[in-house]
């Protein structure tokens, strides 16, 4: 209990945190109606734009399935793996880091992980695993098992001048509390399962999203220092999301507050 | 480019003649109200918004809309058609700086 | 100014609040003016002739209660009617009564269109009122009107 006032406290000094829930909590209708906002999601346009890219730089799906040296039938359940360890990087990357070796290969001059082509593009590539659930293998090599342990050390390591950590926002202890009106929410599989429904359509930011950019949005606002796309701390944050959200359907391009 | 800015959907996917089919069109766009101030420069954005949008089915006017600065940004505009032989369904839309757009689907009833 | 300068702007106030009395003063004061800005009172004018508008439940006015984020505040609105010929709906006129422009959007409809119904999103600056005016093709109006709860915030 003490431990939880004093994350409050410390929370307060960035937002205001309040439990007094009821005051905001949304009705089931509507919920509902925000839901089917999805039918029509602005960021389809971005997606189906992915997807003219994808076609262009990497040779579309047939391309894809070749540089991962599988069957176009089995691309479903393989981007649903990611982040992987992948020989030809010699590390842990990112759908993102894959599509740049991939336009590299095909003599194109990749596109910057920050780029909105490269967010439009590799959402299109996640979109292929719809409805396939997250099947990261965290175990599947020792890469693997230091890229989670990367991960989960940032997500628990406090820093910058509050002393936050992510997980002072996103321990099962605060769920559901208020934060200057937002709902804390579960990135897990039982609640947001964020790995699993970003890159997302920000309706705050009128964009298109990636999970790491989404990252680097909470870091920005908790003032801890902001760690660029692609490092080895932002993939193993992808990674060890995606093992708090395994096993929840993909379902891209998500549409968030 | 711009071709890529816009989007139509007609759901259900497949339809056959005669049928009412839910048509959404969704484009990218600023929609400035021009009273917004940049953070960075604290000078005022100009306005510009979607202000007129079309939708034509084989010619025929079906839908037309005035639109204001008070649509979100990336707006959306969903309603009904009921669906009268194969041919085209386009969309016309301008904004208030005087771009013409245009995007445009087949139409192709199954049975 | 001058106190009965000001009673005397109070009152003028005081007969606009009447009819909408989601106008609050202050709030006026800060905004600065759009090209577009148009009152509730003479955007339902401009619209109905003059006539006004009869809230019936033939419209349906579907808005959050409390809109997760004022940049993108879904609305539907659905009219029962046959959309024939002779007997269809003409326009569906969104309202966000305490925007400065409180017109959103006018959508004009066809028996073409099959059913009656419209949906798209809007930004509302602050809590207030989303109102439907509906134009039947019989030359009357009908409305509905539902308050949405803005709140703001958040983190990231
Ligand atoms: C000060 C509290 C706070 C801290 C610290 C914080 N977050 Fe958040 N985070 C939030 C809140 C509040 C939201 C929901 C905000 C909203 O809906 O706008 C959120 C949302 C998110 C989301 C989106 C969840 C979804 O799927 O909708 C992700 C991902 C996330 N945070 C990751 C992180 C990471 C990674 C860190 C550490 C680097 C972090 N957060 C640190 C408060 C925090």
């Amino acid at each position: 209990m003490k431990n939880t006032i004093k994350i409050a406290l410390s929370l307060a000094l960035v937002c205001s945190l309040s439990y007094a829930s009821e005051q905001f909590a949304m009705s089931d209708a509507d919920r509902e109606m925000y839901a089917e906002m999805l039918e029509d999601n602005p960021a389809d346009i971005m997606v189906a734009n992915g997807g003219e890219l994808l076609e262009e730089f990497c040779g579309g799906e047939a391309g894809l399935a070749a540089f991962f040296k599988i069957s176009e039938d089995e691309l479903p359940a393989y981007i649903a793996g990611f982040p992987r360890y992948l020989e030809e990087f010699k590390q842990v990357v990112g759908l993102d880091q894959a599509l740049q070796g991939l336009m590299h290969k095909n003599g194109h001059k990749p596109f910057a992980l920050k780029s909105s082509d490269m967010f439009d593009m590799g959402s299109y590539a996640k979109s292929l695993a719809n409805g396939v659930k997250l099947q990261i293998d965290i175990d599947a090599n020792k890469h693997m098992k230091e890229a989670y342990a990367l991960g989960k050390l940032t997500f628990e390591q406090k820093r910058g001048s509050r002393g936050l950590s992510c997980l002072s926002c996103h321990s099962p202890q605060v769920i559901g509390g208020i934060l200057r009106t937002q709902p804390l929410p579960d990135i897990g599989s039982n609640g947001n399962a964020s790995a699993a429904t970003w890159p997302a359509y920000r309706m705050t930011k009128s964009s298109l999203r990636t999970l790491q950019r989404r990252f680097q949005g909470c870091m920005n606002n908790a003032l801890l220092a902001v760690i660029p796309l692609g490092s080895p701390e932002m993939v193993g944050l992808e990674v060890y999301f995606t093992q708090e959200a395994k096993g929840s359907e993909i379902a891209i391009p998500g549409l968030k507050r | 480019m711009s071709s890529r800015k816009s989007l139509i959907k007609i759901k259900p996917n497949s339809y056959k003649d005669g049928e009412i089919v839910k048509v959404s069109f969704m484009v990218m766009h600023p929609m400035e109200t021009g009273m917004r101030k940049d953070k960075t420069t604290k000078e005022i954005i100009p306005a510009k918004y979607v202000n007129s949008v079309k939708f034509e089915y084989n010619g025929k006017v079906i839908t037309t809309m005035n639109v204001w600065e008070s649509l979100s940004t990336n707006p959306v505009f969903t309603t009904y058609m009921k669906i009268n032989g194969e041919g085209k369904f386009s969309v016309t839309y301008s904004d208030s700086t005087g771009e013409v757009h245009e995007k445009s689907m087949k139409i192709k009833p199954k049975g | 100014m001058q106190r009965r300068d000001f009673f005397k702007q109070l009152g003028a106030v005081a007969t606009i609040a009447a009819i909408s009395p989601a106008i609050s003063f202050a709030d006026e004061a800060k905004k600065p003016k759009g090209p577009n800005d148009l009152s509730f009172k003479a955007a339902l004018d401009a619209i109905t002739g003059g006539k006004g508008a009869v809230e019936s439940s033939k419209v349906s006015l579907k808005v959050p209660e409390i809109a997760e984020n004022g940049a993108v505040v879904p609305v539907t609105v659905e009219v029962e009617s046959p959309m024939t010929d002779s007997d269809y709906v003409k326009a569906i006129h969104i309202l966000a009564t305490k925007n400065a422009n409180t017109r959103c959007i006018d959508v004009h409809l066809t028996p073409a269109n099959g059913k009656a119904m419209f949906a798209t999103r809007i930004k509302l600056g602050d809590t207030q009122d989303v109102t439907a005016i509906v134009a039947l093709s019989d030359g009357t109006f009908l409305s509905a009107s539902q308050n949405v709860k803005v709140t703001i915030g958040g983190c990231g």
